[in-house]
């Protein structure tokens, strides 16, 4: 017996070793196996939230990548989104005065596709036939005029811009009611002409142009611009440069005015054109 | 006597912390990856001192490879490789051991030790540590050869940080006086 301690003392180095060995030997099968020791591995608490710190500070590294990720995720879900998906929503904007009969509607529309930068320009609505819209309705902004309906689908609709080589919309100047029409020249979004005013006509610059009750499509006062410049066209008419009240170029709703007594007016018209 | 353990617990916190958030991140992609994995932390047990208690060292050993291995979800591996580093770092020193023997207040580094001294110290020492890491790691000697070339360039790579961090705390002893 005197001999084993003799001999654990000589040789407990070794033998402390073999115990530490067994140890780590052991943790090494247990690790191994499915069934983790809690304490010695990164579930540890305090080891949980070194990590956390650490991968507070190593985020920045990769905020780049990590954006770029984030951004084609968003790609995605934006996709998935309402905004999406058609939007059948919408208002019809009605008076119900007793003193007068209503002859015009208003249907909001949002701008969904537009350019300003062809000679023919059009805008893309997201109402269509199931909201009311059918063509030649008349399409106003917040401002002013904005163009005519001209194809209609069940969802969408398409519209002659204002800036349409084909868009001629009856026109009047304000204060004393000579009338023109307006269309575009192709140049600048900004500006319009108004022809067939004639030319005795007194006119200034800064007059209003609206548009004139002769007028198929819009209701009569819907403002049309502003006079810029005073020109001639040939002996007896003048030209005359309009600067839009609609910007082209930021537009995003409109209204879509459907005038509920076009076919009345129409089929009269027509029979009174076949009689003469 | 507290001043030396407080400089060791200092040296062992920031070895493990430079181990465990820099040094374990390094992935390489290509056919280099898993061939230059320092562990530099190793560093910790050779500078020790040179007349610790050998039963101490071998405790020390277990604790730091443990430490290392709650950190990287390896349970045992580096501790039984310090193990086997702790064991043989006593017969190791006696054996390169000047002939009037090793002063009580020599400084196991480079600029104690001498440099050629101290590489042949530390290489070995770490050459045994990275062995018995990667053979735990593997279990097998399946392919031995790549094994034995993933410990060596591993080594080097511990070495060559060894030696660096060497320069730059030498370095600092001077510019402090």
């Amino acid at each position: 017996m005197r001999n084993f301690f003799v001999l654990i003392r000589k040789y407990n180095f070794f033998i402390v070793f073999l115990l530490l060995e067994g140890v780590s030997g052991l943790l090494l099968v247990r690790n191994s196996t499915y069934q983790r020791a809690a304490v010695v591995g990164t579930t540890n608490e305090f080891v949980g939230q070194m990590y956390v710190a650490y991968s507070n500070v190593t985020d920045y590294l990769i905020l780049g990548e990590t954006n770029r990720i984030l951004a084609a995720e968003n790609a995605r879900l934006r996709k998935a989104d309402s905004v999406s998906f058609y939007d059948p929503s919408f208002e019809v904007m009605k008076v119900n005065d007793s003193t007068g009969l209503q002859q015009y509607e208003y249907i909001s529309a949002r701008v969904i596709n537009n350019s300003v930068s062809k000679v023919n320009n059009y805008i893309t609505l997201d109402k269509g036939s199931m909201q009311g819209i059918q063509p030649e309705m008349a399409v106003m902004g917040s401002n002013g005029v904005v163009g005519i309906v001209k194809d209609v689908s069940e969802h969408f609709s398409t519209v002659l811009s204002l800036l349409h080589s084909s868009t001629k919309i009856s026109s009047k100047i304000k204060k004393n009611n000579y009338f023109g029409s307006t269309v575009w020249d192709g140049d600048a979004p900004q500006f319009a002409k108004l022809l067939d005013i004639p030319s005795h006509a007194q006119v200034a610059v800064g007059d209003t142009i609206v548009t004139s009750s002769y007028s198929d499509y819009f209701p009569r006062d819907i403002m049309v611009g502003i006079v810029s410049q005073i020109g001639t066209s040939g002996e007896s008419f003048k030209e005359i440069k309009v600067r839009l009240a609609t910007d082209f170029q930021k537009l995003s709703y409109v209204y879509v005015v459907r005038n509920m007594m076009k076919t009345e007016r129409d089929s009269l018209e027509a029979k009174t054109q076949v009689v003469q | 006597m507290i001043g030396e353990i407080l400089v060791q617990l200092i040296r062992f916190i920031l070895l493990v912390f430079v181990q465990v958030l820099v040094l374990n991140q390094i992935e390489i992609s290509g056919p280099v990856n898993g061939f230059i994995n320092p562990y530099l932390y190793v560093l910790f047990l050779l500078m020790l001192p040179v007349n610790i208690n050998k039963i101490l060292l071998l405790f020390i050993c277990f604790i730091t490879g443990l430490t290392i291995d709650i950190f990287s979800n390896t349970a045992g591996m580096h501790a039984s490789a310090c193990l086997v580093l702790g064991f043989f770092r006593p017969g190791f020193l006696h054996l390169i051991a000047p002939r009037e023997g090793y002063e009580t207040t020599l400084k196991l580094n480079m600029s104690g030790m001498g440099s050629s001294t101290f590489l042949i110290y530390a290489s070995t020492l770490i050459f045994i540590h990275h062995l018995v890491l990667f053979l735990v790691e593997a279990f097998s000697f399946l392919n031995f050869f790549e094994l034995l070339l993933r410990v060596i360039t591993c080594s080097i790579s511990t070495l060559l940080l060894t030696v660096l961090s060497q320069f730059l705390t030498q370095r600092n002893r001077e510019v402090a006086k």
